[in-house]
């Protein structure tokens, strides 16, 4: 096993462990660090992968920008941790099915799922440098951009619509 | 990355091969900038404005109905334009403008901003429209993520109303989960398909013909199917299939009655339309038949029953109406099913969804204009003694029920027969039963419905009762009566002749 596989395997461990601890802390802001450092782990996955680009923009964006306002968030409203719902309430046979199903999900997952890999080493990401990323961005890829923007437009006309105050709704009515 | 290259892929993208969808887009910031520069009491003509715009773009793509792109890819293979995404845009350009006449009525008794309410409409039907034709993962991806952000927003929209609101965040929870699971589905398959190890591999691997092509040369790989049955579900909660409906019935009686008919019917001819590109006889996952046909098969089975059997309860119209929407939709997927083998299922597909679609927004026009402030509560017994007050709507709504129950000779009795005539030549003859069945009880619910509106009458509750009376009845706005005569009149006589759909079904 080479050294970057073996970081490999170490950040994916930490990636699950971090995942499991923004499920299961019951205090919000700690869940919510739990979520900067399991994006931390994906970022360690994405430059062993050589997808440096990728892993600089989950840090930059998400790490940096998304989880700040998470942390905003669960500041302003000031939850508590108590008053999370309890999952004691679902049936036997709910539970033991479900818990089935996951483990028979993995299990044939780790069975069947193997893949042989080529070196990873050898091989250039796509996501690995600005430039190429660029060019296919503004030319194979200029449609789904163009029409992001108008997500974007709607996505804040809707905080608009959802949040504003409505101030002098009787001269439209 | 050489710049010839650079400009052949730039070249690539035929902007005007995508008109219609960029006619939707400008007229949608023209909508905005209308309400900029226009002095408040001049705003109603803006609703206006976004319908005229719908009517043009649709009688603009009716008259160049056979551009010269139709059977080939734009935009690198992102789009490719076929004589079915034809018949899906005039689908979805339709259903806007029957949501844009409908939510005048609706949004007239809210003191709410209106505008974004068309503009949000128009961006999410230019997006079903792209959904429609893509032929690019990315490309499915970015449409319907638009699409579904739309719908958020247009379900919460009437904030103060705790039903809608609840309904947006249940909307928001299970769409969020679905993409999730459609995204896993797609990288798994990005991955196996891009893995230089495995014969045909390749390097555009969310291109649909190279997926095609590669899991063609490995039918039976376990990860490639796993990433197709995450695909799948991911599909089956846009079109609520069971086992994926929990959020059907609150999302459909919290939302907006407009957005609710948007939902039921072109949201799911938009996951349909995507449905048919992947498991469709010369879909994406054809090589993969021995897996998505019984899951679908067994998915229609259970959709038909659940619906059906669930709807058979419900008190609130709105919720009947979206659990029976879920009965149709294993309809619609039984005919998924049969067009694997069967070519003319295709054809019976279209004609079903219009058939639902005009029957559906004629009922759906007669619950807008009942509707009171409180647009949630629209409850079975407020239909009762209608034919007295208003026999013309109590005529549209028996016809749109009729045409929805399956009820010869309206459009939604052929749309069902051709649906179960396909599933016939297919082979699938325990399905047939299952779906007969489904049409029978569908009977009950639904006639319990006429029969609320022709033969009680309404008993104002008691005055210790907490029941609150129904909304004051109203007459019907010249317009509207047009609008919703015009939609049953287009049941009656589709069930009669069905056109240039009749020809489809008719090809080999």
């Amino acid at each position: 096993m080479t050294i970057g596989q073996i970081l490999f395997n170490l950040f994916a461990l930490f990636t699950l462990v971090m995942a499991a601890g923004v499920v299961l802390n019951k205090n919000a802001v700690n869940a919510a660090l739990c979520l900067l450092l399991c994006l931390v782990g994906v970022a360690g996955l994405f430059v062993g992968l050589n997808a440096y680009l990728l892993a600089f923009l989950l840090l930059l964006v998400y790490a940096g920008a998304i989880v700040a306002l998470f942390l905003f968030i669960v500041m302003l409203l000031d939850t508590r941790g108590d008053a999370r719902p309890t999952l004691n309430r679902l049936p036997l046979v709910a539970r033991i099915l479900a818990t089935g199903l996951i483990l028979g999900g993995v299990a044939s997952f780790l069975q069947r799922g193997r893949l042989v890999s080529p070196d990873i080493a050898g091989t250039v990401g796509v996501g690995a440098a600005l430039k190429p990323y660029a060019y296919q961005l503004f030319t194979t890829y200029l449609l789904p951009v163009q029409i992001l923007g108008f997500l974007l437009l709607i996505a804040m006309l809707g905080v608009i619509v959802l949040s504003k105050k409505f101030v002098g709704m009787e001269d439209i009515k | 990355m050489n710049l010839e290259a650079v400009k052949l892929a730039a070249a690539n993208n035929v902007w005007s091969a995508i008109f219609p969808e960029m006619m939707l887009g400008c007229i949608a910031l023209l909508l905005l900038v209308l309400e900029m520069l226009l002095p408040p009491k001049h705003h109603e003509v803006i609703p206006d404005v976004a319908a005229a715009g719908l009517f043009g773009t649709l009688i603009g793509l009716i008259i160049n109905w056979h551009p010269i792109w139709i059977g080939s890819e734009t935009f690198n293979g992102l789009i490719r334009h076929t004589e079915a995404g034809q018949v899906m845009r005039g689908f979805f350009l339709t259903s806007a403008l029957l949501v844009c006449l409908l939510a005048r009525l609706t949004l007239r008794r809210q003191a709410m901003p209106r505008i974004e309410f068309y503009h949000i409409v128009l961006v999410v039907t230019a997006a079903m429209m792209l959904l429609a034709q893509s032929n690019h993962f990315v490309m499915l991806f970015v449409a319907l993520e638009t699409l579904t952000i739309g719908l958020y927003i247009l379900v919460s929209y009437f904030r103060t109303s705790t039903a809608s609101l609840e309904a947006g965040l249940k909307y928001l929870l299970m769409g969020a989960l679905s993409s999730g699971m459609l995204l896993f589905g797609i990288v798994l398959l990005y991955g196996v398909a891009g893995n230089p190890t495995l014969p045909a591999q390749s390097t555009q691997p969310l291109h649909y013909p190279e997926l095609a092509r590669f899991l063609a040369a490995n039918p039976h790989h376990f990860l490639a199917s796993l990433g197709i049955v995450f695909i799948l579900a991911g599909v089956a909660f846009k079109i609520g299939a069971f086992p994926f409906q929990i959020w059907v019935p609150d999302v459909y009686q919290g939302a907006p009655t407009p957005v609710t008919a948007f939902l039921a019917v072109a949201s799911k001819g938009a996951g349909f339309a995507v449905l048919l590109a992947l498991c469709g006889a010369h879909g994406v996952f054809s090589a993969y038949a021995w897996l998505t046909t019984p899951i679908l098969t067994a998915m229609a089975a259970a959709t038909i029953l659940f619906g059906n059997i669930a709807a058979l309860t419900q008190h609130n119209v709105k919720r009947l109406i979206g659990l029976s929407g879920v009965s149709h939709a294993g309809f619609l997927i039984l005919g998924v099913v049969a067009s694997q083998t069967v070519p003319m299922a295709v054809g019976a597909i279209y004609f079903y969804l219009f058939a639902y679609l005009i029957a559906s927004f004629a009922v759906f026009g007669v619950m807008s204009h009942l509707a009171g402030a409180d647009d949630s509560d629209q409850e079975l017994e407020h239909y009762s003694g209608l034919a007295k007050d208003s026999p013309f709507l109590a005529t549209v709504l028996a016809v749109g029920l009729g045409s929805l129950a399956g009820i010869p000779p309206l459009a939604g009795f052929m749309g069902k027969l051709f649906v179960l005539m396909a599933a016939f030549q297919s082979g699938a003859r325990w399905l047939l039963a299952i779906a007969a069945l489904g049409v029978v009880i569908s009977i009950y619910y639904y006639f319990g419905w006429i029969k609320a509106a022709f033969f009680e009458t309404w008993t104002p509750p008691a005055e210790s009762g907490g029941a609150p009376a129904r909304p004051a009845r109203t007459s019907v706005a010249p317009s509207t009566g047009l609008l919703l005569g015009a939609l049953a009149l287009a049941s009656i006589a589709l069930g009669f002749y069905q056109g240039p759909w009749g020809e489809w079904l008719a090809r080999p």
